[in-house]
């Protein structure tokens, strides 16, 4: 994408978000729907629809963390960037025929990446305005499940529902191994991105509080525990950022399993630090954070679940200290 | 976000790869160096930096005419990497100073002083602490006095921790040259000859038994005008450049150590990983994030610096991130090799130790949280 191209994008979504952020954690389904509506208004779907595609996975990946800035209970990493994207790789392989529904991904019940059984227990992520989910097998098999009712998450703003396979099953294709690589590399890297864009926002909300409130005659944010609090914050957030823009960059120009690496070592550390940095802006806003009217539980509660999604940081840390040797099986990436 | 965060050019893979390419192969032909018995570090660094030098792989983002390549940082990153994946040592630690030069010096003694340093005919150290200015160095209370007739200074002080000065040639010094004037607008910076009278440098043992750090005593050591490095109150601006590349772990070249280290703890699990306890496989994982994180937060750094962005206060991020990288390293190296916990004098415990200096030099850890508190989140201090 050019970048005033690009610029604009983003400043649509900006815009988007400004008009349709959640101020509190009931949300009605008149306005999710209304929400979902502008959201693909923005015509964001058409960046990944063809090969090569219009928008880089870089530009992707940035546009995931100006997303996350906001509390937002739409679907845009489910529906329109981490489906899409199977569609788009199974077509490019010439492995997939039209389909005409509007998928979101299918995931374990614990939130992680399917590939089993595709028989097991399965949920739709972020399905908000989704008509199926796709599942996609260890062997790269793609399938579409069907869609049941509102399953429990704590991520309030994040729609969740019951995903079973559908009578007959319906295969869609399958992923070679190596895209299936680059597959769980992207989804890494956009889930990550989302929640380096939440905590990057709630550690500037937090600092500009520290700023304005008052205590013993000045504002808190002139006491050194305060600003080391937010430093540390700060730095937590810039090494998420560091890791999930150069693993997106990997996305766009390195082979498949350097990018998986990238991709790896990006969500290991965002599931950790951008857990951090969101508690530590929590403490700065002190008690009105911990009420149910404040926006601070929509963060945390965003990326605590988002730490845990796709696949268990002990998985990744285990991935990354004994990589496998030689072709890779895929296992739990 | 802001929008300053616009997609970055990383490189280009396949010129990247080329210059790796290139270093492996030159690599092959010229074989690491051994240290000899008993041959200090620094004697055997600077072996190793003339040999690199000799290859044309020191200060590839230096000027040609000052003796570089003329290449960008990225290239630089890519030849760290390499060397730290091929087991060498790492690149000379010239990188912050040779900034600081281009950035300050006289386009004389750029062409003088730059194209020595890079081939290590003339070996530099960074005079700028003293006994009573550590984290608060502008309070330093070294004097230069000019002459009445202007033509020289008359330099007295001490200074500490000056790395490897009983090595060097050149010491980049800092000292007052005007004591009435605030301490930021009266530093001026020097390039000063060490065998010039009136020095005197007695090497420190440092905790884990090397003789890196030196006091440096200056008596009455006169110094030419033309030997001043900028104009006379530039030396606070010269100082925060060289530690704000100082704090980037690929200017330090401190990258390619710790991945060595890395590979061979990964080597460790793999071969013992019955017999070690379970939660090290994290534990090392950890440390490979670590680690991971910091190359590509020096990559994005450097993007950002081709990209037109300079090195800022920003740079306190970069070093509290080298810190922990290093500190968690060594923690754990001694949990994985744990016949090194016992091994004093051995590599890993000497290089343990010196860890724990990583949050105190180039600034402590409460000094970066306090430069990143008031010059990135523009907190206003107590007055």
């Amino acid at each position: 994408m050019e970048a005033e191209e690009f610029r604009l994008v983003r400043e649509a979504l900006r815009a988007f978000a400004a008009d349709h952020r959640c101020d509190a954690a009931e949300v009605g389904q008149a306005e999710r729907t209304t929400a979902q509506k502008a959201l693909d208004g923005l015509g964001l779907g058409e960046l990944r629809r063809s090969t090569p595609p219009l928008a880089s996975a870089q530009e992707c990946a940035l546009l995931a963390e100006e997303y996350g800035r906001q509390p937002l209970a739409t679907s845009f990493l489910g529906t329109v960037l981490l489906a899409p994207e199977v569609l788009r790789l199974l077509a490019a392989a010439g492995r997939h025929a039209p389909y005409g529904s509007r998928p979101t991904v299918a995931l374990t019940r614990d939130l992680r990446f399917t590939g089993r059984d595709s028989e097991a227990d399965h949920v739709a992520w972020d399905a908000e305005g989704a008509e199926s989910a796709l599942w996609i097998g260890d062997d790269g098999t793609v399938r579409a499940l069907d869609l049941g009712g509102p399953a429990p998450t704590t991520d309030l703003l994040r729609v969740v529902r019951e995903a079973h396979p559908g009578t007959p099953d319906s295969v869609l294709g399958r992923l070679d191994p190596e895209q299936l690589h680059a597959w769980r590399a992207w989804a890494l890297v956009m889930v990550s991105s989302e929640l380096v864009g939440a905590a990057a926002s709630f550690v500037e909300q937090s600092t500009a509080y520290a700023r304005d409130r008052s205590q013993y005659g000045r504002p808190i944010g002139s006491f050194q525990a305060v600003q080391h609090l937010l430093a540390d914050a700060t730095v937590a957030v810039e090494a998420c950022a560091s890791a999930t823009r150069y693993a997106a960059w990997c996305l766009d120009h390195a082979d498949p399993d350097t990018a998986l690496a990238a991709a790896r070592v990006a969500k290991a550390e965002v599931d950790v630090s951008a857990v951090e940095a969101v508690y530590a802006g929590m403490q700065v806003f002190g008690g009105i954070a911990q009420t149910w009217e404040h926006m601070a539980h929509l963060y945390l509660r965003r990326v605590r679940v988002g730490a845990t999604v796709l696949t268990g940081t002990v998985d990744l840390l285990t991935a990354l200290a004994l990589p496998e040797p030689g072709p890779q099986v895929v296992e739990a990436p | 976000m802001t929008d300053h965060d616009v997609p970055l050019d990383f490189g280009d893979p396949a010129d990247l790869d080329t210059l790796r390419r290139e270093l492996r192969a030159w690599l092959a032909e010229h074989p690491l160096p051994r240290r000899r018995h008993g041959e200090p570090m620094a004697e055997f660094l600077h072996r190793w930096h003339r040999q690199l030098h000799s290859g044309g792989w020191v200060g590839l983002d230096v000027p040609e005419r000052y003796g570089g390549r003329g290449l960008t940082a990225l290239h630089q990153v890519a030849v760290s990497d390499e060397l730290g994946a091929c087991r060498a040592p790492g690149v000379p630690r010239i990188g912050y100073l040779a900034h600081a030069l281009l950035e300050f010096c006289s386009e004389e003694q750029r062409a003088r002083l730059l194209p020595r340093m890079l081939s290590g005919d003339d070996v530099w150290c960074q005079g700028f602490s003293e006994p009573g200015a550590g984290s608060d160095l502008a309070g330093m209370s070294t004097y230069a006095r000019r002459s009445a007739d202007g033509g020289h200074y008359l330099v007295n002080g001490q200074k500490l921790w000056t790395s490897y000065a009983q090595y060097s040639d050149y010491c980049l010094l800092l000292a007052r040259t005007d004591r009435a004037a605030p301490a930021h607008s009266s530093i001026t910076a020097f390039a000063l000859p060490l065998n010039r009278a009136g020095v005197t440098v007695r090497p420190l043992r440092a905790a884990n038994g090397d003789d890196e750090f030196c006091e440096l005593f200056l008596d009455d050591v006169r110094v030419a005008v033309d030997e001043r490095v900028g104009a006379e109150g530039d030396g606070w601006p010269l100082a925060m450049t060289t530690v704000n590349y100082e704090r980037n772990a690929l200017d330090t070249g401190h990258l390619s150590k710790y991945g060595l280290l890395l590979e061979r703890l990964r080597r460790q699990l793999r071969e013992h990983r019955g017999a070690l306890p379970d939660g090290l496989v994290s534990a090392v994982g950890r440390c490979v994030v670590d680690y991971q994180v910091l190359v590509a937060h020096a990559r994005r750094r450097t993007a950002e610096r081709l990209a037109g962005r300079a090195a800022g206060p920003e740079s306190s991020v970069d070093k509290l991130l080298m810190t922990r990288a290093e500190q968690r390293l060594y923690e754990t190296a001694l949990a994985v090799l744990p016949e090194e916990l016992h091994r004093d004098g051995g590599a890993v415990y000497g290089e343990y130790l010196y860890s724990r200096a990583a949050s105190v030099y180039g600034g402590t850890s409460q000094i970066q949280r306090n430069i990143i508190a008031k010059r990135l989140l523009h907190l206003s201090s107590a007055s």
